[in-house]
């Protein structure tokens, strides 16, 4: 990787496609002054969710933009996992001028196959309102950077502040291991599910595995895991599947037949204490009721080594892209650096959708109780990592991590052969 | 002598065919032809070559020669796929053993017409309307935890049977879910073809003094020939090639593995590769070698 960013090694074709992007370039830029002034033609919007609570937030942003430039916009969208499966062919056709998705590895790779445009333009005038990790996030293999951030949201221990109050547990209180299965063990005493869980998507189990291993073999075994630095068959791995394990008599017994949000529900209806997960789904309490809402609260997930504390989080970013082949690019820019800048930000804030902004502008003092909360998770943390399936390559994550983990659950005595599987699949895979 | 005729024959021949002619046959033959080579032959070629190499599916000059890299890693290094061939030959039995046959039974009692039997006709012929997808919709709001089903039991999500989570019934679930649609359309099949033949062959068996099913084994069942070939042509291709009803409720990541599950995790979405392209070629002989052998066998018994 490194390689592709130092060589700059120059060859006659590298140069022809220098001097042929140079004229599309100027080009470009008399097309940008004929447009100065107006407006930049209609452009398209693509968001990767039909849900109620983020299409209210993101028509917010989008009509807010209309207001003020004039510009004419459609919003286009698609549920989130038709979207992620139809990506590579949606931005190899004709896209969506720009369209929301996900920082990290899942942006670079794109980045990287020439499908997004370079947006560092963008990043000089609105990257005064991010801190500098928040720029990495959105920056491609070769220094550029692709990407708007929106929102963060860090993966924890939701619980419902009512239910605890009621059995008398604090949760703040479950600083290590021990606490929690202590607490698990009382809650299961109450009739309750220690641990609402799901992985029907192949996803959701993901985030307890990236917990578990940053909280036993820490930040960098976890990161060299999944870069392939460390072996799956390391007994390190098996230790974290040896304290998954222990968890599973708290959880409910129907895991591989709920979504994450079907162990939502468990949690909205008191039937579990705890729900492992990222705080994105604040939204969903809030549709219910504003008291519903009030009553959700988030802990960081508890110490096991103490060589390594509480140190990490799995804190993935959402935000924005344009993509290349879409027929506005300048529109598309256009619409992002709105998005990005305060003011879109401030449009997206007015919804009542609750956000925790990854712009520096939202003032963290009208954080409610849930969002201070989670900015406290999240600064706890000394490492910030995305998620599984953000940090690893995408043909590993999802057609075999997703697979062998749900295998798992069904019978978790297998846990040496799978992994011993995964590293013989991981070995197999093409260099990239 | 002979020649010359011959070649009279065929100028005669040709020359019959007018320029209007050979415009027509020219647009029937040629336009069909081009768009099955255009849209049939030449995507399975190219799926063919692509499973021989490694590629993400995005520019054309990225794809590398792998040779049977992909074959290797799917024989040997993926468990899924033995788990996926599993499922796909139990899926095959059981449309053999179990659904085709009732499907025939169905048709044969409808055809004999039995007492209700415009109603039974209509119950049994109403899912096959439905696309698989629509009816993987319709069970999964009958059995997923907060479904139907378990509301009717009484159960909370936390407690509600785990119908397409649990090894125990989710291939059983998924199967009866499938034959469901599969009786029916086999029954439609079947009975069409049992409304063609004579009634007087019934009527010689049945004075020859056989019995039910003796006429039905030996002069129906001989007689349906035709129809037999399509109907277990239309099992296998049905049993190997299922995909969308799992799609629908299992989200297309992970869940019960079958083969068409797997050649599209693989080749959609981020994490393609030409893994997918592999598995489709797999699924592609899978089906059509035991068609073919089945075909050739039949065609020659009806030569001799």
């Amino acid at each position: 990787m490194l390689n592709k960013v130092t060589n700059h090694e120059v060859d006659r074709r590298l140069l022809l496609k220098g001097a042929a992007a140079g004229g599309l370039g100027i080009a470009g830029a008399t097309m940008l002054a004929g447009c100065a002034g107006g407006g930049t033609g209609p452009i398209s919007f693509g968001a990767r969710t039909v849900d109620e609570s983020p299409t209210i937030q993101l028509k917010g942003l989008v009509d807010a933009y209309v207001a003020k430039t004039g510009n004419e916009v459609t919003y286009n969208a698609t549920e989130s996992n038709a979207f992620q499966n139809n990506l590579s062919q949606y931005l190899q056709g004709t896209p969506d001028d720009c369209f929301q998705w996900m920082a990290g590895y899942r942006m670079q790779f794109f980045a990287s196959q020439d499908l997004l445009v370079d947006i560092s333009d963008v990043w000089d005038e609105i990257g005064d309102q991010y801190n500098e990790s928040y720029k990495i996030a959105s920056t491609g293999l070769d220094g550029k950077q692709y990407f708007v951030p929106q929102s963060w949201y860090p993966w924890g221990l939701h619980f419902r502040k009512s239910m605890m109050a009621e059995i008398g547990m604090n949760p703040e209180d479950i600083y290590n291991w021990d606490d929690f299965m202590a607490a698990l063990e009382e809650l299961k005493g109450q009739g309750l599910i220690g641990l609402a869980s799901a992985d029907k998507g192949g996803w959701e189990a993901m985030g307890t595995f990236d917990i578990l291993n940053a909280r036993i073999n820490g930040y960098q075994f976890h990161v060299d895991l999944l870069g392939g630095r460390e072996k799956w068959t390391d007994d390190r791995v098996k230790d974290v599947f040896a304290h998954w394990e222990k968890l599973l008599p708290y959880m409910n017994t129907n895991v591989l037949d709920l979504e994450w949000d079907g162990a939502m529900q468990l949690l909205l209806q008191r039937q579990a204490g705890f729900f492992f997960n990222g705080s994105w789904f604040g939204g969903n309490f809030l549709e219910q009721s504003q008291e519903d809402y009030d009553d959700l609260m988030i802990v960081p997930f508890p110490e096991i080594n103490p060589d390594h504390g509480r140190d990490t989080v799995d804190a993935p970013i959402d935000g924005f892209c344009v993509a290349k082949n879409g027929s506005n690019n300048d529109g598309g820019k256009d619409l992002i650096k709105f998005a990005g800048d305060m003011e879109g930000v401030q449009a997206m804030l007015d919804t009542g959708i609750p956000m925790t902004s990854a712009n520096n502008g939202q003032d963290r003092s009208s954080y409610d109780a849930f969002q201070t909360q989670q900015l406290a998770v999240m600064n706890e943390a000394k490492y910030i990592t995305q998620f599984l399936d953000r940090d690893t390559r995408p043909d590993f994550a999802g057609p075999i991590v997703g697979p062998a983990f749900q295998g798992w659950f069904k019978d978790p005595t297998s846990v040496d052969s799978m992994l011993e599987s995964l590293q013989s699949q991981w070995d197999a895979l093409p260099a990239l | 002598m002979s020649t010359t005729a011959a070649e009279k024959k065929t100028s005669r021949r040709r020359r019959t065919f007018s320029g209007r002619d050979k415009l027509t046959l020219g647009l029937f033959i040629g336009l069909p032809t081009f768009l099955h080579v255009a849209l049939v032959w030449f995507p399975a070629l190219a799926t063919i070559y692509l499973s021989f190499t490694y590629w993400t599916g995005i520019h054309i000059e990225d794809i590398q020669w792998s040779g049977l890299a992909n074959y290797q890693n799917i024989f040997f290094e993926t468990p899924r796929f033995w788990e996926a061939v599993k499922v796909n030959v139990v899926w095959l039995l059981w449309f053999g053993a179990i659904a085709t046959p009732l499907g025939i039974l169905l048709a044969y009692q409808i055809d004999r017409e039995i007492r209700g039997h415009k109603f039974y006709q209509s119950a049994y012929y109403l899912p096959v309307v439905l696309s698989m997808a629509v009816i993987g919709i319709i069970w999964n709001f009958l059995l997923r935890p907060d479904g139907f089903v378990n509301g009717l039991l009484g159960l909370p999500i936390s407690e509600a049977v785990s119908f397409f989570g649990d090894d125990r019934y989710n291939l059983w679930v998924i199967l009866i879910m499938a034959s469901w649609r599969h009786i029916g359309y086999i029954m439609l099949l079947y009975l069409a073809g049992l409304k063609a033949i004579d009634a007087t062959l019934r009527e010689a068996a049945a004075i020859d003094g056989a019995t039910e099913w003796e006429t039905f084994r030996k002069v129906i069942f001989p007689a349906m020939q035709p129809v037999n070939i399509i109907v277990i042509v239309i099992t296998i291709i049905e049993s190997i090639r299922a995909f969308d009803m799992v799609y629908i409720i299992y989200g297309g990541r992970g869940g019960l593995p079958i083969l068409g599950v797997l050649v599209f995790e693989n080749i959609a979405g981020e994490g393609a590769s030409m893994k997918g392209a592999a598995y489709a070629v797999i699924l592609f002989l899978l089906s059509i070698v035991p068609i073919i052998a089945y075909l050739q066998q039949q065609f020659r018994e009806d030569v001799r």
